[in-house]
């Protein structure tokens, strides 16, 4: 299994070394397939003292199939869904941007890199996307609020 | 050559590999440059593309199987997805040399090799000098392997079972030395803490009871740091305000534990309804706004009412009770006027379709009346053309007028005739028989009247 050496590779190197406000671990012991990640929400951006935790699923066809992010903390953002899956729409994780060269590090950046700089043109909410554009302070305070009450 | 003989060729390859040169323990450090992007170890066999960018042979088939749509003769490279044709399998020597120098650790260190050696020996270590690979027993009648290390040094088989006099029992021949030097439960060993001999098979019953033992306090897990000799112990556990405490700080734990249970619980009923009142009150909002957007047409005041708790709702969600009460004070009112406001938006539907309806009717009115009046002056040209006709017929008749009058009791016979004939069809005989004098003059005057038409 070609993935699994790479997937414990690529957990050891994050574990070692981990990306400001991200830290990494399995959510079982022994399924590399499944990571638990504790996401800082980024200074600046209303999420900012958040503490999210958000779940990484590889498919065994890594890396030749994009990981899937989803948030397991509710969070205010127009990129991710607002239900109970809280799934992350990510442009280089759709099957057709994924490059198997793209390692997991890089995926958790740009979704951290996401909380603070929303993309409301690729939105998965519209109705907060909407709000991101035009209303920017509500957007804010609520997405805070959310912060605060959930993360 | 071109992607189907790489495929075939990767494939006849994976088939006579023997070691996993992924799975090796690497102990040098490498550069990053060396890794293949996709399986991230260094390259095995590389292979490079078009645009240049390079990876394992294996890695680049299970690429290649996986994002080549349907027998196409190009894939999109895995680094940079230009399409790539062509493979070739000649890299610089210097990339292969730099990957086949990095330091492995022997893939046998279960087995105990301890060697460290160039990934490039690495195949023929395994198979040719190490130590701890596996061949058969020397001993024709044994079928078991055994490291190549001992068949050097002795010739027996090493599986045969041998019999410890001292301890009784069998023990195979490859570990007798080891059991007889280290393993034996009948050898002697002194106690590490108290330094009484005891034999090996009895060493682990005497460390439970050894008094030089040093013993962590009973109250250890709430922090007395007390770590002492066995018999001391219970005079500290007397003392230790810890252990005194311990009982209480059990209560205390389980209280804690039953809170948080029971936090959790309400935590979780706290969100259900919550959720369930951001509903109500979305659909409130949206009803009310509804509402005020209707009536923000005519009655200005019903409007700032209603927009009132619209706003409020929208810059404070967190108010909610409060917002809640007062929209539904306001729901009756505003049912009643949104009832109001349905029917008379149906009059107003109505009264339009009537006036439609109206303007419909009179058009078509208006469009009969025209080609009637068409008709009626086609007819009217055509009766005058007739009139004109018969007064020129007339003409010639009323200028013989005079003269038949003086003729007239000269023609009389055959006038009665035509008269008689007249009576025949009219109902009048005789009025017609007393005109017959003046018919002349009459038929003039009906010309006169054709000219007033």
């Amino acid at each position: 299994m070609g993935s699994v050496k790479r997937i414990t590779k690529e957990l050891a190197e994050l574990t070692q070394s981990p990306p400001e406000g991200i830290t990494v671990e399995l959510a079982e012991e022994g399924d590399v397939y499944n990571w638990k990640i504790h996401m800082e929400g980024p200074e600046g951006s209303p999420y900012h003292k958040g503490n999210f935790l958000v779940k990484l699923s590889l498919p065994t066809e890594y890396p030749f199939k994009p990981p899937t992010v989803s948030f397991v903390t509710k969070i205010y953002h127009p990129n991710v869904t607002n239900d109970d899956k809280g799934s992350m729409c990510l442009g280089m994780l759709r099957a057709d941007e994924w490059k198997p060269s793209s390692k997991i590090a890089a995926v958790l950046q740009f979704a951290r890199q996401l909380l603070s700089e929303p993309m409301p043109d690729d939105a998965v909410e519209g109705r907060i996307a909407e709000q991101y554009k035009n209303d920017r302070p509500r957007y804010e305070e609520v997405a805070r609020e959310w912060t605060r009450k959930h993360a | 050559m071109n992607l189907e003989e790489f495929l075939a060729m990767e494939e006849s390859r994976e088939q006579d590999e023997l070691i996993d040169l992924r799975g090796l323990d690497f102990v040098s450090e490498y550069d990053s440059h060396l890794m293949c992007p996709i399986c991230h170890c260094p390259f095995v066999d590389p292979v490079h593309l078009q645009c240049d960018h390079v990876f394992c042979g294996s890695c680049l088939s299970s690429a290649i199987t996986t994002f080549r749509s349907a027998d196409s003769d190009d894939f999109p490279c895995p680094s940079c997805r230009v399409p790539a044709k062509e493979i070739s399998t000649s890299v610089p020597r210097l990339l292969i040399n730099m990957c086949d120098e990095i330091r492995v650790r022997c893939p046998l260190l279960t087995e105990g090799c301890q060697e460290i050696i160039p990934r490039g020996h690495v195949q023929s270590h395994v198979e040719k000098y190490c130590g701890y690979r596996l061949v058969p027993c020397p001993d024709d009648s044994c079928d078991k392997m055994m490291r190549s290390n001992d068949v050097g040094i002795k010739t027996k088989c090493m599986h045969a079972v041998r019999f410890c006099s001292r301890c009784e029992e069998n023990v195979v021949e490859q570990d007798f030395e080891e059991h007889e030097s280290k393993l034996c439960p009948v050898l002697e060993v002194s106690c590490a803490h108290c330094l009484t001999v005891v034999t090996r098979g009895e060493l682990d019953a005497h460390v439970e009871l050894c008094p030089e033992v040093a013993i962590p306090c009973s109250a250890s897990k709430y922090a007395c740091p007390v770590k002492i000799r066995r018999p001391d112990i219970k005079y500290h556990e007397q003392i230790c305000p810890l252990v005194a405490m311990g009982p209480y700080f059990e209560g205390q734990n389980a209280r804690l534990n039953s809170l948080e249970l029971g936090m959790r619980h309400l935590q979780q009923r706290n969100e259900i309804f919550e959720d369930g009142l951001a509903n109500i009150r979305s659909t409130l909002v949206e009803s009310t706004r509804v509402n005020s957007n209707s009536h923000n047409n005519r009655s200005s005041g019903q409007s700032g009412r209603d927009q009132q708790p619209r706003t409020r709702s929208e810059s404070t969600p967190d108010d909610s009770e409060d917002l809640a009460t007062s929209i539904f004070s306001s729901t009756a009112n505003s049912y009643l006027l949104s009832l109001h406001e349905s029917l008379r938006e149906q009059v107003g539907q109505l009264s339009h379709a009537i006036t439609d309806l109206d303007a419909r009717a009179s058009m078509t009115i208006m469009n009969e009346s025209l080609r009637l009046k068409e008709d009626m002056a086609l007819t009217n040209a055509a009766m005058n053309s007739v009139r004109m006709q018969v007064q020129w017929l007339m003409n010639p008749r009323l200028h013989q007028a005079p003269r038949g009058t003086v003729r007239a009791n000269n023609t009389e016979g055959t006038r009665t005739q035509l008269d008689s004939s007249a009576s025949t069809a009219g109902p009048s005989t005789t009025s017609a028989q007393s005109l017959g004098f003046l018919r002349p003059r009459r038929s003039s005057d009906t010309g006169r009247e054709g000219t007033k038409l």
